[in-house]
């Protein structure tokens, strides 16, 4: 990864920045097309921030769960496809508490803002 | 600036083809005046336009599918034509049908019904001042609504029975996701609860498929016309009442269960008061949880849009992340934090 200023984050901030000044002096497809290349960003931003933390923490529970090993999208697939055959139905609260908690952080990183206060960490 | 005059060149390339259209079923003297766009958008293209005769003017839509997709969840034009010619006969409130499209008038597939004037942008009709009588008659004039589609012989629309969503509704949205050969661990846990949660037969009856905040017209009076009869099908009736209680068509107003406007019981008592059969509050909640696993699966159909290079568009490639949310609302649901 470049040590160059400005790094990452900082460009990302830049072209956000460019985005909503678009946003805020345009109208119609123009004004949403710049919202959503922000929005866009942001996610990017935090992925940045907690992408790699939760990959570890998600594969180290699926490799618990299915007893397997591999990058995490082959657990997930592994995963998803053994809850698709009923192989985990006999673990279904663990199943389930792994789904629920990859799900709450993917809306970490997509809209933190539209989790329930119960799951928030801000 | 490229992009405009491509775009004016279509809009000019398509009032002329419409115009002689309408020259081959109302005379030469057929005019198309006012033309204005309405959607450019992701599975159709909508144009309004007057319709102007010796006797008289009058103000018309014409819908054209440009979605072009193998793993479309759409009924073909023609379909949508003969539905709406169906309910209009029955006193659905929706726009009345002119004519369809055919080969000759070289526009592709579509048709063109009447223009009903009002508002269907979800945030307006929701925060605008003058929609306010609007917003609270919504949830019985729907319930009314349902109660009057619901009771359609569903050998009116016996074509609808070759849809997939028709003959096993979950397996027609497996096999959509399937399609898309991505990995969403929330929505597999989903398919798997609602599988072993299916509720048990009801009636077949003919049902819209996509009532929602969005597809339905309203003046400041209340409804005025329901739109978007591209996923009707057959099937339960609490199908349609999950659907339009699904929390991403509350936009924000999630205490409002019915599209954001009302409270569950106005909504069932009007249905049930109209001759609608009785209420199955739990299978409403398993539909709920279906729609969502429907609506995640649409949003990954917009993103592939976009990824696969077909219909290149910002707002498609956030539909792609806005899964997470969904999901997140689908778990939430089963979980018993949401109703």
């Amino acid at each position: 990864m470049s040590q160059d200023k400005p790094d990452i984050k900082e460009i990302l901030v830049t072209v956000k920045q460019l985005l909503e000044s678009i946003a805020n002096k345009s109208k119609g497809s123009e004004r949403y097309d710049a919202l959503c290349g922000a929005f866009l960003l942001s996610v990017v931003d935090r992925e940045l921030d907690f992408g790699e933390r939760q990959d570890e923490s998600q594969s180290g529970e699926l490799q618990q769960l299915l007893w397997g090993e591999g990058s995490l999208s082959d657990l997930y697939r592994q995963f998803c496809q053994q809850v698709r055959a009923g192989e985990l139905d006999e673990q279904w609260p663990a199943a389930f508490d792994f789904a629920f908690k990859q799900v709450v952080d993917k809306v970490s990183v997509t809209n933190p803002k539209y989790l329930a206060e119960m799951h928030r960490t801000d | 600036m490229a992009e405009l005059t491509e775009q004016q060149a279509l809009l000019d390339s398509i009032v002329a083809k419409l115009e002689l259209a309408l020259q081959r079923r109302y005379g030469q003297a057929a005019r198309v005046e006012n033309v204005s766009i309405a959607t450019l958008g992701a599975s159709n293209r909508t144009l309004l336009f007057d319709l102007v005769e010796p006797a008289g003017r009058r103000r018309l839509v014409l819908r054209q599918e440009t979605l072009k997709s193998e793993v479309s969840p759409f009924i073909s034009p023609h379909d949508q034509f003969e539905i709406l010619k169906v309910v209009y006969r029955h006193g659905v409130l929706v726009p009345e049908p002119i004519f369809e499209l055919e080969p000759q008038d070289d526009l592709d597939v579509g048709y063109v019904m009447a223009c009903v004037e009002g508002e269907t942008l979800p945030k307006t009709l929701l925060n605008a001042p003058e929609f306010e009588v609007a917003r609270q008659r919504f949830a019985a004039q729907t319930g009314e609504i349902f109660a009057k589609l619901h009771a359609i012989d569903p050998s009116e629309v016996a074509f609808l029975e070759k849809v997939v969503d028709s003959v096993d509704p979950l397996a027609a949205q497996i096999s959509r996701y399937d399609a898309y050969c991505e990995y969403h661990p929330g929505l597999d846990v989903g398919i798997r609860w609602l599988e072993n949660n299916r509720p048990k037969d009801k009636p077949r009856v003919f049902v819209h498929g996509d009532y929602r905040n969005g597809n339905v017209i309203l003046s400041p009076d209340g409804i005025e016309a329901v739109l978007d009869w591209e996923c009707a099908h057959i099937g339960s009736a609490m199908e349609d009442f999950g659907w339009v209680c699904l929390r991403a068509w509350r936009f924000g107003n999630i205490d409002q269960p019915v599209g954001g406007f009302g409270p569950r019981d106005e909504f069932y008592q009007a249905y049930t008061s109209n001759g609608g059969q009785a209420i199955d509050e739990e299978e409403i909640r398993w539909w709920e949880i279906f729609g969502s696993l429907r609506w995640a699966v649409l949003n990954m159909m917009q993103a592939d849009g976009h990824i696969s290079g077909v219909r290149r568009s910002l707002p498609f490639a956030c539909c792609g992340r806005n899964t997470s949310m969904i999901e997140y609302d689908m778990l939430m649901t089963i979980k018993g934090h949401f109703t």
